[in-house]
């Protein structure tokens, strides 16, 4: 495509200008980081992805919640031992490398983050965690935590989100252990309207199986979407689902976190501005039933 | 030459103390079967034969491989390539997949050896593995899109019924006027306007055809969002299970029917495709692929048990071998393996568990003891590449390996072809009870017309016709290696896009 050149150039040159040092408190610039707002979720993408939840590395993404050293050489053992044993999927709590306590919320699909940073400062005692498919997409929002934490380092905010890149809708259990999450949150995803492509949406009554394993028992899946139709799908796959309740319109209202999804997310900003329609739907995650 | 035998399987049956089996092989787009007493059968028979006969023009079309959409009416017999074959738990019946035409079909076995064709039932992805529950009344179906369905062994009157009237609603749904998903409060940019500006054209064009639905009874029940690559159901103590391996390194445990929705964990540790999973008499989980190495899992407690290098044992035994070593490359690092068999052989005998192994292209099948600490493993040399393994029991306490071999591509080869008249299509290896195995010749007699079907044929007089076709078929080179060998293909490449 003409103009591509120069669009890398032009990038590759802002990327080449931003100070190394980790002390640069600007943010990023959106301009520098769009990318088409679709990919295929089937494709074998490059990705990286721990073997297990046991293995995955998320010092790196919450220094601040770091296991100590002294902790980190004890955890290590454990961890050791737990590979001799290797038991992570039975227990329901997880087993975490080098962080303190496990991630609770996930954004699956975060895009520039928007919802993230506005739930973070809420829920100042929780991990959230961005996972977005599209790379440089993600590259922003790690971007923009770097910045919010340099510009909050007096009071130690935004420790508790991060992004990473992840293919979610293959390697949900490959991140999480069974039952770690309180809430998934879906928001705005990509519509799909053909119908051969509906097996790409991020919501299908297999998946769903997915999203029941990763949260624990009343933890929730918030959804919203402008596109009725797809709001339509959402519902009639969750609801069809037997782990899932639909959590009625009362408790919706009182929930901090729909209220910021309708008003915080990029694409609800858009819609807000072509005064389009937001369709919300929650759903709680109901305790397995007993063995037949 | 012959067409190999791309998959076999045994039923045995054992009446008072009298044990008689019958062994089933697809040779192509056909089934042979023959039984210990000598019976024996070859389906689709020489009257469906006739019907096919009578449009010679199709002749063409008939290589198999060729990725055409067949609409396969219920008297015509089928072109399609054999791709699995399942004998219900009580040897009643044989459940097939045919591969081009996605389709899954019921033979009732009767006691000669006959196979009666009792349903086809044509999916919308291919079936890449199929199982039954223990109770045999339901066919659990794991597709190439990843998904899992259910399906009734023999449907009943009551199904067929539903379904006539699930046709009914879907076509009226078709009437209705296409309305576009997207409407101009949901779409943003002038470029995806003026496209839903043309659907909207289109629309009033008239309603599209829609994919017509499947008019039999199949229940979703699970799904990964990868290829599926072996579905195992597993009882144990009145629980039952479904284990579902993919292409993307997942062995996912979900419960049986009716809460098959309900995952209960995942073995996790494979780091490329898993293409086989073998659950082995004592109950352990073993499991392989595109890995180095198998995986042995304790997999009710997701807890990995042991890993195998199964590579290395591969390796050896080309090192051992002359015209193998010939083969390896010359950076040893570069040698893959490709797991395409894993096989728990039935041997009430001992209280260790034996599996057997076959890696795709490999002439040789490896048979490992497991053991409470450290599992040892021996290869078993044979003259062509395997390509699948099912296990007969001539007596109380004798079990006898069957191995279908490559007559048609060389030793350690899946590209190069034989110039002459290949090996032997089967061989025999009986089980010692020092745990060795050695040839089979007793089975290997009884075996000799299965051995030799299709390229003596003279069964029914039509021998020399099913030889023009197999000559075709064989012609085509490229079509018989992706019947035989399509393991190594689900390896991901480096970098393929982004």
């Amino acid at each position: 495509m003409p103009g591509e050149p120069a669009k890398r150039t032009k990038r590759e040159a802002y990327k080449d200008s931003l100070p190394t040092d980790g002390q640069n408190a600007a943010f990023p610039q959106k301009k520098f980081y769009r990318q088409r707002a679709h990919a295929n979720p089937f494709s074998d993408h490059s990705l990286t992805y721990p073997k297990s939840p046991a293995e995955m590395d998320w010092a790196k993404y919450y220094p601040a919640y770091a296991v100590k050293t002294e902790d980190q050489d004890r955890q290590e053992k454990e961890k050791e031992a737990a590979v001799e044993s290797h038991d992570q999927g039975q227990t329901s709590g997880a087993v975490v490398k080098g962080i303190t306590q496990p991630v609770e919320i996930a954004d699956i699909g975060c895009g520039f983050g928007g919802l993230l940073f506005a739930l973070a400062p809420k829920f100042p005692d929780t991990l959230l965690l961005g996972m977005e498919i599209r790379m440089s997409v993600t590259e922003y929002v790690q971007e923009k935590v770097r910045a919010l934490r340099v510009q909050n380092a007096a009071t130690s905010g935004y420790q508790n989100v991060s992004c990473m890149r992840a293919n979610t809708m293959k390697f949900l259990p490959n991140f999480f252990a069974k039952a770690q999450l309180s809430k998934i949150f879906l928001c705005f995803p990509d519509p799909h309207f053909k119908q051969r492509k509906h097996k790409a949406r991020i919501v299908s009554y297999t998946l769903n199986s997915e999203y029941a394993y990763v949260l624990k028992p009343g933890g929730i899946v918030y959804t919203i979407t402008d596109v009725e139709d797809l709001h339509r799908w959402m519902t009639g796959h969750f609801e069809r689902h037997p782990s899932f309740e639909r959590v009625g319109e009362e408790e919706l209202e009182g929930d901090v976190c729909v209220e910021i999804m309708r008003s915080e997310t990029e694409e609800g900003k858009k819609v807000e501005r072509n005064k389009g329609l937001k369709f919300v739907a929650c759903f709680r995650r109901i305790e397995d039933p007993p063995w037949p | 030459m012959a067409f190999p035998y791309q998959c076999i399987e045994a039923c045995n049956r054992s009446r008072g103390g009298n044990h008689d089996w019958t062994l089933f092989g697809a040779c192509g787009s056909r089934l042979v079967a023959q039984s210990s007493s000598g019976a024996s059968s070859i389906w689709p028979t020489a009257e469906n034969v006739d019907v096919k006969d009578d449009a010679p023009e199709d002749e063409p079309q008939e290589r198999p491989g060729k990725r055409i959409k067949l609409s396969p009416s219920a008297d015509a017999p089928s072109t399609s390539n054999f791709s699995c074959l399942v004998v219900s738990n009580d040897k009643q019946y044989l459940v097939a997949v045919t591969a081009e035409d996605k389709c899954i079909r019921v033979f009732q076995i009767d006691s000669n050896c006959q196979l009666h064709q009792l349903s086809q039932r044509c999916m919308a992805k291919r079936p890449c593995s199929i199982t039954l529950t223990s109770d045999d009344s339901t066919i659990l179906c794991a597709d190439k899109f990843g998904d899992v369905y259910a399906l009734p062994l023999i449907p009943s009157a009551e199904d067929n019924l539903n379904d006539t009237l699930a046709g009914g609603p879907s076509e009226q749904a078709a009437e209705k006027p296409y309305t576009p998903a997207a409407s101009v409060l949901t779409v943003h940019s002038g470029r995806n306007r003026k496209v839903l500006e043309e659907q909207l054209k289109q629309a009033s064009k008239g309603p599209k055809k829609i994919k017509e639905p499947l008019k039999f009874k199949h229940e979703l029940l699970l799904g990964h969002v990868s290829m599926l690559t072996d579905i195992v159901y597993a009882t144990i103590n009145s629980r039952s299970y479904v284990i579902t391996a993919d292409r993307d390194e997942h062995i996912r445990v979900s419960r049986g029917l009716p809460q098959a929705h309900i995952i209960e964990g995942f073995c996790q540790g494979h780091e490329e495709f898993i293409s086989k999973l073998c659950l082995t008499e004592s109950g352990l989980l073993v499991s392989g692929g595109g890995d180095a190495n198998l995986f042995i899992w304790n997999w009710q407690q997701y807890r990995l048990l042991e890993k195998v290098c199964i590579r290395d044992y591969v390796l050896r035994h080309y090192r051992a071998q002359p015209q193998l070593a010939a083969l390896l490359p010359e950076d040893e690092g570069n040698f893959k393996t490709a797991v395409s068999g894993i096989w728990s052989v039935p041997n009430s005998q001992s209280k260790k568990d034996v599996i057997l192994v076959a890696c795709e292209g490999v002439p040789a099948l490896f048979s490992f003891q497991l053991g409470d600490s450290s599992t040892s493993g021996e290869a078993i040399p044979l003259h062509g590449n395997v390509l699948d393994v099912t296990f007969v029991w001539p007596s109380q306490d004798a079990c006898t390996a069957v191995v279908a071999v490559d007559n048609v591509h060389k030793p350690g080869s899946t590209t190069e072809t034989h110039d002459d008249e290949g090996p032997s299509r089967l061989q025999y290896l009986s089980y010692q009870q020092d745990g060795t195995w050695g040839e089979d010749s007793i089975v290997g007699g009884i075996l000799k017309w299965f051995n030799r079907r299709a390229s003596a044929g003279n069964l029914d007089g039509r021998g020399e016709e099913f030889d023009t076709k197999t000559k075709a078929r064989l012609d085509d080179e490229k079509a018989v290696r992706d019947i035989l060998y399509g393991v190594e293909n689900l390896r991901k490449r480096a970098g393929a896009d982004d």
